[in-house]
């Protein structure tokens, strides 16, 4: 049975690579995505919203994401809007230090660049809680030091074992482009929804398929009230034809 | 070619891979150790948000691109801000000419990614060298 794809919070980093800032933002948010809450959080590259495909492009709008940004120009937050989905949540790391702090080399950041990143994924982790609408988690294996970069206070021991950066490149999130009245949409996670059903022995024209399809269409896509039942016929339509090709 | 006469390097910087950081670290030392007179790096998030400053300093001298994976995003964005991809250079196939490393790590490399970014640094300069010498 497919899985449908769960509620992450996505992290999207200018990584800018001419400013020591730009390290502060790939390595803030690898910390977040390895270490402090890599069951949460998924990532993708940025240049993927125009050099990938419509499901890379579906990121913004199926992840609540967090934009990090190294400076004023703030590439990864207007970028992702542009080209994917308004981000829930952006930080800025000159915002967090100032303009004028030295943090080091692109390369290689000094001892205040690397607390920038401790700061900035402290900062972050507690954006991703706050968008899963989890509670400041405390526990050993959650919480985030506390640190400032005024008094450089040491992280202790990391929490957890590091893990991989749960990378969202190449995979994206399954899309479907339909017809609805007279709007080309593309609605996310729809076609998983269709497997789900179809795998379930569910097929078009059953009572309540077209109700459960636009329920779980709902979950992660905002469907207006009032065109609910257009919608709805969209997708028991769409469903058909995936039934139809599924079947020869 | 720019008015120091550098050539722009854009690594790709893939975020959820080692290869990614391999292509990085490799264009830092091509840009700060091997060709620091010949070579400058360029953010790929300015050309993603179609900066217009950036895309000038692009269109004025050729660029090497470095790409972590086969979607090759810094290859294609150049191509797209109407740069000149003078060379275009893939972790993978630098990987494939040193099969023995085991490259590992995203936000800090291991010794074996460390080797594969030095090696990959080297035949940047060498095509840095190619690309100088067609320019003049």
């Amino acid at each position: 049975m497919p899985d449908l794809p769960k509620k992450k919070v996505g992290i999207v980093a200018c990584s800018g690579e001419e400013r020591a800032e730009g390290t502060v933002t790939r390595l803030a948010a690898l910390k977040v995505l390895e270490l402090l809450r890599p069951d949460d959080t998924v990532t993708i590259c940025l240049p993927l919203f125009l050099a990938g495909g419509q499901g890379d492009r579906a990121f913004a709008r199926f992840y609540p994401t967090i934009a990090v940004d190294g400076c004023e120009k703030r590439c990864a937050a207007r970028a992702t809007e542009q080209f994917s989905g308004k981000p829930a949540a952006g930080l800025v790391v000159t915002d967090l230090t100032g303009e004028r702090a030295e943090l080091g080399s692109a390369r290689r950041l000094n001892e205040a660049g690397q607390r920038a990143v401790r700061v900035l994924a402290q900062q972050l982790a507690e954006q991703v809680d706050d968008l899963l609408g989890k509670p400041r988690d405390q526990s050993p294996l959650h919480a985030t030091p506390e640190v400032t970069l005024d008094h450089g206070a040491e992280t202790p021991a990391e929490p957890a074992p590091a893990v991989e950066a749960t990378c969202s490149c190449g995979s994206g999130i399954p899309v479907l482009t339909l017809s609805v009245g007279d709007q080309r949409l593309t609605l996310v996670v729809v076609p998983a929804i269709f497997e789900q059903l179809y795998q379930q022995g569910k097929r078009p024209g059953v009572d309540g398929v077209g109700a459960e399809l636009l329920q779980l269409a709902r979950i992660y896509n905002a469907i207006p009230d009032a065109e609910a039942a257009a919608y709805q016929a969209a997708l028991a339509r769409e469903f058909e034809t995936f039934c139809h090709n599924k079947e020869g | 070619m720019n008015d120091k006469g550098r050539i722009v390097v854009v690594p790709c910087s893939g975020i959820g891979k080692t290869y990614g950081t391999v292509g990085r670290e490799a264009v830092y030392s091509l840009v700060e150790d091997l060709r620091p007179d010949d070579t400058e790096v360029m953010a790929l998030s300015l050309l993603v948000l179609g900066d217009e400053e950036t895309r000038a300093r692009m269109r004025a001298a050729p660029a090497i691109t470095v790409d972590g994976c086969k979607l090759a995003c810094a290859s294609k964005m150049v191509a797209e801000s109407g740069g000149r991809v003078a060379y275009e250079a893939n972790v993978l196939d630098t990987f494939r000419r040193h099969r023995q490393l085991r490259p590992k790590g995203v936000s800090r490399l291991n010794p074996d990614g460390e080797q594969l970014a030095e090696h990959l640094a080297g035949e940047l300069a060498e095509a840095a060298d190619r690309i100088q010498a067609e320019e003049k």
